[in-house]
């Protein structure tokens, strides 16, 4: 299960949200847990270069995309490489709708689009797909190019 | 004229640096999504209102039930458009609104032809907002459009209908399960997102099926898997199967080894991984099964991708508690991540080598951990004190190098934490390895020279004032507690004069000393220490005819857990009648039931000792002692750990725990009362000794009152032959008058019904006379002692199903002894072991037992059993317990 998907600015608000399974009193634990891993190791790392972190039974990966920190907890199945492939899919699709590693206001003006590729990539807490390309092509409402 | 084209400059926006949602409020955007009501759709605008609403949504912002209302009905006409781009933005919106039971039957028709669309994508994005919002009467309708989407040709719907199978499976899964033909196709799909998630929705349908997912595992992995990500839930699926089916072939090899060993030659680097994750977590995997996997993973440790490193270095770790040996190629590998940037993967190193590392390479290893200390955040710090304390209590004589460490880093910056994890792992050391007290006493005695947490000062000089007096020369630890009476607070000073106090009624030599300072401290800034100063001065000093009391009171250790002192005092309510500390219960109270109900929970962490209370033997002691009949019991020489007589959720709740003195055995139920609407009176355990002929019962103590929640206790006490393990078997009936408590008022009727209720039987074994006392250096304690006293027999143990470790398990069992130097964990697979056992037997005699074991290949166990004590008759009682057992 992936059990959240999360991206914030430097300054550690939150720009998007997204929990899966984690019980509502446990989500601000969970995002000023995060933020702090951020705030404490983020500094200097180069865009998309993983971090990772286990909690427990629970793993994080998290990177850094121009202004965005962007983190992924998962637990089970979902373990650090799978993290990893899941924040690779993430990455690409906001570099591919951003044009390039996002200031945090070209972030929000492309805001309603990383919501669509953020809703092609993670379902309910599984991930569902993995090409930026087809996520591209998904978000319009348009068919894969495969097919 | 036409305008000069105007090249879009990328970088505008870092100037403009304002953020488009700047000043949203919710109540304009509820204003702003009226637009979605206007009769001529602008797509453009709409799609612009969603998105903040998103924003806002995803702020944490709520919006009550009428706004949710409002829009989730303003955004259902939206489906009149044919904007691509917008109706995609109307799914996600109608998903996180998510709208309640009786809203979604607006939005259902609309989606319901959106799922039968010509247009594919309108139908994957419909299956997936309808099983989001749906209840199980609308999965029935609509199942049929789903069944078929899972065959669709194009993989988007397909993938679509099975995630959502995915979810709906918790929900419906009697409906789900029956697809389970149309996933089976899907499985063989060409597309390897489908088969990703066919195959975990396949796996869901059938887990409780053990040959079903047999048959799956076996026919996929003869056949080709496309994408990597199904290939690595076909690895965990196949090494389910393995751990069920739990036997090997008759060549000796395991059934889809091969197929994990072939994976770890895949071209994803997800696939390696999880096969050799798998292989790792094979029950009782070989050396010869690990090398593979190990070798790939030790690459993985080189690689420049951190979550590969940290992934390698995290299951080496795990490895590394059952298998150090096979970690050992990994070492240098391993040194090299100790300077890692990540410091999660440094932490990992480290723990791994300290576990890894034999006896000779820890001083080496201690060098190199010193210089990583300095430079990570203190939550890995601790962690790595942990491992050092571990490691610590594996080689005993290495004491002196891993105390110093400890030492060190107590000196060295650090939070409170911190500080406190090395404290606790001095204080641990110094109870468990007897060589290690002094030097670990002067070491804590150094650090609250300069102890910035009060907390820590005070604890380090209570625990200085129970072990200080106990070791060759108190006197040389007085100076510093002297010293913390000038410089410190009035916590810390008043602390201090408490444990100078306590060398000056231990140690009589110290007396008058101690009561010179005693007599400075008389002019303390503070009352508590002043206070203090004097109640000490006039109970030690003789002035005043003090009882054992109340000196058992001020220089005893508290007998009464705090927490139920705590509790006590917080009932109290001021009155005429003062506290009385002696109807606080005494008894720890019971793990509350759900945390009974599993045991297999293993501890998270490291592995660190439980810290085993010590100090519950004493306790128990004062307490049985302060009841009149049992005070001429003379010395208690072991408490067992309480035993459960009833079981998990009944009306009563019934444990005992097991007194062993010289001639008698005194059993103290401890009972607890689970019903609100009862009152139990005059509680006691009738129990039957005829089979345990030589024991003789003596006394009976009922116990007064039994409120609801409230723990009591009831003491029957047995005479038995002086000085010998007289074992036995005794049934138990709990008896008492119930009394019907009125809720509402609380008070109980005045009549009561007399009743009885079964207990489960309890037994006095032969381990019950052994007290577990470990020794630091076994071939030492072993050599020093008489080789007369050696007795050597041997013993067939039988057919072992589960191997040696199980046998190695009984026998420590049967004796109740300490296993010394890690000598218990029986490494998989081994066709013999030694283990290393050490006690005192009642009457106080030093008892140290060497098992040899082995193991022949139809698993029957032989065992050579040699004892050494200080007293023969006790090696030959080992032996007879062992036949017996």
């Amino acid at each position: 299960m992936i059990l959240a998907v999360l991206f914030a600015n430097a300054e550690g608000n939150i720009l998007i949200e997204r929990f899966h399974g984690v019980p509502a009193e446990e989500r601000l634990h969970w995002r000023s847990f995060l933020v702090k891993l951020g705030a404490d190791n983020l500094k200097g790392v180069k865009n998309e270069e993983l971090l990772v972190a286990c909690h427990k039974s629970v793993y994080i990966v998290y990177t850094i995309l121009g202004d965005v920190s962007i983190y992924v907890v998962g637990k089970d199945a979902y373990d650090e490489l799978a993290l990893s492939e899941v924040i690779f899919t993430i990455t690409s699709a906001v570099k591919d709708v951003c044009g390039k590693p996002p200031t945090e206001r070209r972030f929000l003006d492309k805001y309603g689009r990383i919501c669509l590729c953020l809703d092609e990539i993670v379902w309910k807490g599984y991930l569902e797909n993995t090409e930026k390309d087809r996520i591209k092509r998904l978000i319009r409402l348009k068919p894969p190019t495969e097919f | 004229m036409a305008q000069p084209l105007v090249k879009k400059d990328d970088d505008r926006d870092d100037e403009a640096d304002y953020s488009p949602f700047m000043g949203i409020e919710k109540g304009a955007v509820l204003q702003e999504a009226r637009v979605f009501n206007d009769p001529q759709l602008d797509a453009r605008r709409c799609s612009q209102v969603i998105t903040k609403l998103l924003y806002l949504l995803n702020q944490g912002e709520t919006f009550t039930k009428v706004e949710a209302t409002e829009v989730f009905f303003s955004v259902t006409k939206l489906f009149q458009s044919r904007d691509l781009g917008l109706r995609r933005m109307v799914y996600l919106i109608i998903k996180e609104l998510s709208p309640s039971a009786d809203e979604v039957i607006i939005v259902t028709s609309s989606l319901m032809k959106d799922m039968n669309s010509k247009t594919d994508m309108y139908r994957a994005n419909a299956i997936r907002v309808l099983c989001r919002i749906t209840d199980g009467t609308l999965l029935t309708q609509i199942e049929r459009y789903l069944k078929q989407a899972i065959v669709d040709k194009n993989p988007v719907v397909a993938s679509a209908a099975l995630v959502s199978g995915i979810h709906l499976l918790q929900t419906n899964p009697e409906i789900v399960k029956r697809w389970s033909n149309e996933v089976q196709e899907a499985v063989q799909s060409r597309a390897a997102l489908v088969q990703f998630h066919a195959l975990a929705l396949l796996h869901q349908i059938r887990q409780n099926d053990r040959l079903a997912v047999s048959k799956l595992v076996t026919s996929l992995t003869r056949g080709s898997v496309r994408s990597p990500l199904a290939q690595c839930l076909l690895i965990r699926y196949t090494s389910q199967v393995i751990r069920e089916s739990g036997n090997t072939t008759q060549s000796g090899d395991r059934p889809f080894y091969d197929f994990l060993e072939s994976c770890l030659r895949h071209k994803s680097e997800m696939v390696i991984f999880e096969a050799a994750k798998a292989i790792t977590d094979l029950n009782g995997v070989t050396s010869r099964e690990l090398t593979p996997a190990i070798t790939v993973l030790q690459l993985f440790l080189s690689s420049s991708k951190p979550v590969l490193r940290f992934a390698a270095v995290r299951t080496l770790n795990k490895v590394a508690m059952t298998h150090p040996m096979a970690v050992t190629n990994c070492n240098i590998d391993m040194e090299s991540l100790i300077s890692d940037q990540n410091r999660s993967i440094a932490t990992l190193a480290i723990t791994t080598l300290l576990k890894t590392g034999n006896e000779s390479s820890v001083d080496r290893l201690m060098k190199q951990i010193t210089n990583f200390m300095s430079d990570i955040a203190d939550e890995f710090k601790i962690v790595v004190v942990e491992a050092i304390r571990s490691l610590c209590l594996k080689f005993p004589l290495k004491y002196r190098s891993l105390m110093n460490f400890l030492s060190n880093i107590l000196r060295e910056e650090g939070g409170f934490d911190y500080k406190k994890a090395i404290v606790d792992s001095i204080v641990i050391l110094i109870r468990d390895i007897p060589d290690a007290k002094e030097s670990g006493l002067l070491h804590l005695c150094e650090f609250i020279e300069d102890c910035e947490f009060t907390y820590l000062s005070t604890q380090i000089l209570h625990f200085l004032g129970i072990e200080g007096p106990k070791t060759v020369d108190p006197s040389k630890y007085i100076r510093y507690i002297y010293n913390r009476v000038h410089l410190e607070n009035a916590t810390v000073r008043a602390s201090a004069v408490s444990t100078l106090a306590k060398f000056g009624a231990s140690v009589d030599g110290l007396k008058p000393r101690i009561f010179v300072l005693l007599r400075r401290c008389l002019f303390d800034s503070d009352d508590e220490v002043r206070d203090r100063a004097t109640l000490y001065l006039n109970t030690l000093g003789g002035d005043i005819e003090i009882d054992n009391d109340v000196s058992d009171f001020l220089f005893g250790s508290l007998d009464i857990p705090l927490v139920n002192l705590e509790t006590s005092l917080k009932k109290y309510e001021p009155s005429d009648k003062a506290f009385d500390i002696n109807l606080v219960p005494r008894e720890v109270k019971s793990q509350p039931l759900a945390e009974k109900k599993a045991p297999g929970k293993k501890p998270t962490g490291l592995g660190a000792p439980p810290s085993g209370p010590p100090s519950t033997v004493d306790s128990y002691e004062r307490q049985l002692l302060s009841i009149p009949e049992f005070a001429n019991f003379g010395k208690l020489f072991k408490s067992s750990a309480p035993v459960e007589l009833t079981e998990a959720e009944t009306e009563y709740a019934v444990n005992v725990v097991k007194h062993i003195f010289d001639t008698h055995v005194v059993f103290q139920y401890t009972c607890t009362n689970t019903i609100p609407e009862q009152l139990l009176e005059d509680v006691i355990v009738i129990v039957d000794a005829s089979e345990a002929e030589e024991f003789s019962q003596v006394i009976s103590k009922p116990l007064r009152s039994l409120p609801y929640d409230s723990p009591g206790q009831t003491f029957v006490a047995f005479e038995k032959p002086e000085g010998l393990p007289t074992t036995g078997k005794f049934s138990n009936i709990l008896k008492f008058i119930v009394k019907e408590v009125d809720p509402t008022s609380g008070e109980a009727e005045d009549d009561g019904v007399e009743d009885e209720y079964q207990l489960e039987d309890l037994e006095v074994v032969a381990a019950d006379y052994i007290l577990k006392v470990g020794v630091s250096n076994f071939r030492n304690a072993w050599e020093s002692m008489d080789p007369d006293s050696e007795r050597v027999d041997e013993y067939g143990l039988g057919q072992r199903g589960e191997g040696l470790s199980e046998a190695v398990n009984t026998v420590i069992n049967i004796l109740g002894m300490q296993p010394c130097e890690g000598t218990e964990a029986v490494p998989p697979n081994s066709r013999s072991h030694t283990c290393l056992l050490s006690g005192v037997f009642i009457g106080g005699v030093k008892v140290l037992v060497r098992l040899s074991f082995g193991i022949d290949s139809t698993k029957d166990v032989a065992m050579k059993l040699a004892v050494r004590s200080d007293d023969v008759n006790v090696s030959d009682a080992i032996h007879e317990i062992v036949a017996s057992g």
